[in-house]
């Protein structure tokens, strides 16, 4: 996955051997390396990168050069650039966040920028970043990106920027604080004596003073004016004559010098010129081509001895292009001579970028030839990669360029322009779209679809009803959802495995919100395996936050654990960076170590997530790590911590297409119990109209258990009774709604809060008898919090349980936890409770049973080391304690020993 | 429409403007220029006059005048309202 980068963007342009010497504007130049920033801004034609490139060849700090053009104003290709343009001082530079930039779920840019200021502080030496042309940026995006840069930039870094207007920085503020240097038209003019040093010795001129003096009058020291005169005034046999006349006229310089300067060239040369100034960038080949000649190689050539305003674009001599200023002009005497020509010249330009597989440029000159259906063929071609390397921006730019009756005879194109605006989010013109496209699944319609991709276009009934499913489900509309994903289903192919993942992860993520938790996980794991086949494994590790979710509403920890330990394993390949989703499952990793009280653990796991970093989070992983975290402070009782990050969770919370099961407020409303706040958790019930009189339903499920969680306490502090009759009933019926939906964990909840209820209605026997269905759901999935969360009051029960020789093992484990929270020790040691551990001489300690457990996986001991965040000689004495605790010699061993004595799951 | 949009000069209306640059430029340049009437002043400045759409659309002329390098003097909306017909006539 790579964009083609140009080499010719980042090109220095070298020294030219005869020039004149501007050692006032260098000595500026030298003395602004101290400050951040140098603006060279100055209209066209006053020699800004001229003297930029110049003065940094005398310069010895090493330098970086990104050349800009209109399609940099898409940020993330700004950066990607300015990367590649900083490899050329350091290569190892950014390599992976280049990577990331390209990658189907991109960082948010703030993270990029971050990232990106860690890589630029490595670079050893000092060096200057140069943006050239800076006036063709004109998205906002990119200037923020340019203001957080220079907010934030190292010392060892200096910027240069040449632009033909101000930049939208706070220019004033640099000025101020003594940031900036400004280089501007009055400094960079001619003056009388550069002038004359320029037309006589540069240019090979033999004029007096008077002469020089008439022609810096009239150009005002305009560089581009001078050099053009210069050129308009070798061949001419009368140079004083042609003096007077351009000195005693009032035309624009440039109109009258070109059009002399275009007098004076046989006639070839100056069609040669005329025609190839529509190119951006051109060489021999390309020339020919759009000339329908040969020979161009050497004219270029020709043109560059004789100064004719080209400037090289690379050291083989290979690429050049014309000054913007001049190629202007040229293309404007064009447009007026020839004009039926111009189509033709961008038609060849476009045919022969094709050729040579420059898709970009050829849709380019097809759209300026206004040959759309052309335009239409390449597009269609290039969509599969465009889309797969997330250039939809540009993606989008042309087929916007596309006038609607072309489109609508293309189906394919129409299909891939929904695909698009859905990627981008823009859910408006989605629909239009797939009608254009649908019209061709008409049996009755007798005109003929045009497409270049007929796979794509046989594929384009069930195209269409993937995006309606995406549609439906992202405006809630669940049933549709599902009858639309069900005919991709019907219509794809076996080997359609895109179409498949996709369609199936829909059906499973719909069938997640309808509350059918067993469909919906097989459906949804279905679509991954397909995904994973197509190479896209950042859907999959993100699509493991899915299933590991559902089996956790299930009940099924140990295979969540699983999911997540699998997520790991993909997103940390052995020799690659780490993709992004490994801090997710992290995040996920933790709340189940949560769960079984092992806090330390848990939070080790959020640690680690957080030292990943955001590039290796998903978009949704700021919010949940923070969700994450409150639940870690709530249950080490610091409640203020807890409701913090629940208020940045929610201010960071990013929706996606998972029904929102857990929401932030119900969390926070759990906090204020807690806390005894109940006011503000009967406010938040009151917001959220929940009563005991509502059906249970899955979407609203964890809600109303909190509600009920309201309620009790509500009835521990003034005996209500007809409020505990209430929540009991409520209670019987989501407890049995739970339970024909197999949602166990929910389940589980649901018995502890009825125990407690039955508790303060004094009937114990109810109590027990809910609490050992709790216990038995519980057990073999090893929960623990759910039980510790309820404190002393649970703790009678479970010994009262344990006392009856309920679930014996697991009781004790449950009250020496009680019993360790009570004095404080706060996590419970898992050995000193495990029957089985009386059997070693010497426990284990909590990092050697991390380690053992890592042994059981395909970790080897480096990714072991990096998993727990310590060296790999950690590792290794670990690992000999481990071998002698156990008496083993060997990992398998060790893991075998370990799951006899029960001290890892199998 | 409110009295907010009428005087509003970015809709719908399309707005004749003056724009005065330094320097005479040729006739050529009118399909450069969208159409622009191209008329000299005897001073050695040139007058475009020409109908915009909006205010991207004279942003976008206006670029083009900075790429040329051109001395830009001034810029100026005539009124279009029916009692005030525009001077196209003093100028072409």
């Amino acid at each position: 996955m790579t964009i083609q980068f140009l080499s010719t963007k980042i090109y220095i342009p070298p020294p030219r051997p005869k020039i004149v010497a501007r050692t006032g504007l260098f000595v500026q130049l030298n003395d602004a390396l101290n400050r951040k920033l140098t603006l060279v801004s100055a209209p066209a034609g006053f020699g800004k990168t001229t003297l930029v490139s110049e003065w940094i060849a005398t310069c010895e700090r090493s330098a970086a050069w990104l050349s800009l053009d209109e399609g940099d104003n898409d940020p993330a290709r700004f950066i990607s650039y300015m990367i590649v343009a900083l490899q050329t001082i350091k290569a190892s530079i950014g390599k992976d966040l280049l990577a990331s930039l390209q990658s189907h779920q991109p960082p948010p840019i703030e993270v990029v920028l971050t990232a990106l200021l860690n890589e630029i502080a490595v670079i050893p030496n000092d060096f200057i970043l140069v943006l050239d042309d800076y006036h063709l940026m004109d998205a906002k995006p990119v200037d923020d990106v340019l203001t957080f840069l220079i907010e934030h930039q190292p010392p060892h870094m200096h910027l240069v920027i040449t632009t033909r207007e101000d930049p939208s920085l706070s220019i004033p503020r640099l000025r101020a604080r003594n940031q900036l240097t400004e280089i501007r038209a009055a400094d960079l003019r001619f003056t009388s004596s550069e002038a004359a040093e320029f037309l006589n010795q540069v240019m090979g001129l033999d004029l007096t003073a008077d002469e020089v003096t008439a022609l810096e009058t009239r150009t005002e020291g305009w560089i581009a004016g001078l050099q053009l005169a210069a050129l308009s005034m070798k061949g001419q046999e009368d140079v004083h004559g042609f003096i007077q006349a351009f000195a005693g006229d009032h035309r624009y310089i440039v109109d009258y010098l070109v059009e002399e300067v275009l007098r004076l060239q046989p006639e070839p040369v100056r069609d040669f010129l005329l025609q190839t100034s529509i190119l951006e960038r051109m060489n021999g080949p390309l020339c020919d081509a759009v000339t329908a000649q040969t020979g161009s190689k050497s004219k270029l050539e020709q043109l560059q001895r004789g100064n004719l305003f080209l400037v090289p674009l690379d050291d083989k001599r290979e690429w050049c292009r014309y000054h913007h200023l001049f190629a202007d002009v040229l293309r404007m005497h064009l447009t007026t001579e020839q004009p039926n020509q111009v189509p033709v010249l961008h038609n060849r330009a476009s045919e022969w970028y094709e050729q040579n597989g420059l898709t970009a440029d050829a849709i380019r000159h097809a759209l300026s030839a206004e040959n759309f259906e052309r335009a239409a063929n390449l597009i269609e071609r290039a969509v599969p990669e465009a889309r797969r390397n997330r250039q939809e921006t540009q993606l989008l730019g042309w087929l916007k360029a596309i006038p609607d009756e072309t489109l609508q005879h293309r189906p394919v194109l129409s299909v891939n322009y929904a695909g698009t605006l859905l990627q981008t989010g823009q859910l408006d013109g989605v629909e239009k779209r797939l009608q254009q496209a649908e019209r061709w699944l008409d049996k009755e319609i007798h005109e003929r679809p045009i497409y270049v991709d007929k796979e794509e276009f046989q594929r384009l009934p069930s195209s269409v009803a993937m995006y309606r499913a995406a549609i439906a489900l992202a405006q809630g509309d669940v049933a549709n959802s599902i009858n639309h994903a069900r005919k991709v289903l019907e219509l794809a192919h076996e080997d359609e495995d895109l179409s498949r993942g996709a369609a199936s992860s829909l059906l499973g993520l719909a069938f997640w919100t309808n509350g059918d938790l067993e469909t919906a996980y097989q459906m949804f794991a279905d679509g991954m395996t397909h995904l994973q086949k197509v190479g896209f494994i950042s859907d999959v590790i993100g699509g493991s936050i899915t299933l590991a979710d559902i089996r956790i509403t299930q009940g099924r920890l140990r295979e969540a654990m699983g999911i997540y330990e699998r997520g790991l394993k993909l997103a940390t390949k052995q020799g690659a960076p780490a993709l992004r989703g490994a801090a997710d499952m992290h995040v996920g990793m933790s709340g189940l170590y949560l769960e079984r009280n092992e806090l330390q653990t848990a939070e080790q796991y959020l640690l680690k997530s957080k030292e990943l970093g955001e590039l290796n989070g998903l978009p949704k992983n700021p919010y949940r790590w923070r969700v994450a975290m409150a639940r870690l402070r709530e249950v080490q009782g610091d409640l203020e911590s807890a409701l913090n990050l629940l208020d940045e969770a929610e201010s960071l919370y990013m929706g996606d297409f998972s029904p929102n099961v857990h929401p932030i407020s119900a969390l926070k409303a759990r906090v204020w119990i807690k806390q005894g706040k109940l006011e503000k958790a009967l406010a938040w019930a009151r917001e959220r109209k929940l009563s005991v009189e509502e059906e249970p339903g899955y979407l609203r499920e964890f809600e109303q258990i909190t509600f009920v969680r309201i309620l009790l306490s509500q009835c521990q502090n003034d005996h209500t009774d007809s409020l505990l009759h209430g929540a009991i009933g409520h209670l019987e019926r989501l407890l049995k709604a739970a339970e024909e939906s197999g949602r166990n964990g929910s389940a589980i909840e649901i018995l502890v809060l009825q125990t407690l209820a039955y508790q303060m209605q004094e009937d114990i026997p109810a109590a027990l008898s809910a609490l050992d269905r709790a216990l038995k759901l519980a057990e073999p999935e090893g929960y623990m919090r759910i039980f510790l969360d309820e404190g002393s009051s649970m703790a009678e029960l479970i010994r009262e349980a344990n006392a009856r020789g309920s679930a014996p093992n697991y009781t004790r484990r449950l009250l020496s936890a009680f019993e360790a929270e009570r004095k404080g020790i706060g996590e419970e040691t898992p050995l000193s409770a495990s029957p089985a551990s009386s059997s070693l001489i010497e426990p284990l300690s909590q990092r050697e049973l991390d380690i053992l457990r890592l042994f059981k996986t395909e970790l080897s001991g480096p990714e072991i080391a990096q998993e727990l965040v310590i060296a790999l000689s950690t590792v290794r004495t670990h690992t000999k304690s481990i071998y002698s605790k156990l008496n083993v010699n060997s990992r398998r061993a060790a893991v075998k020993k370990a799951i006899e004595l029960g001290l890892i799951q199998p | 429409m409110t009295d907010e949009q009428k005087s509003n000069p970015d809709l719908k209306q399309p707005t004749v403007y003056h724009i005065r640059v330094k320097g005479h430029l040729s006739q050529q340049w009118m399909d450069w220029f969208e159409g622009f009437a191209i008329s000299r002043e005897e001073d050695g400045n040139t007058l475009l006059t020409g109908a915009i759409a909006d205010q991207a659309a004279l942003h976008g002329i206006l670029k083009k005048i900075r790429d040329l390098g051109m001395p830009l003097l001034s810029v100026n909306p005539i009124e279009t309202s029916p009692h005030n017909t525009p001077d196209f006539k003093l100028d072409s």
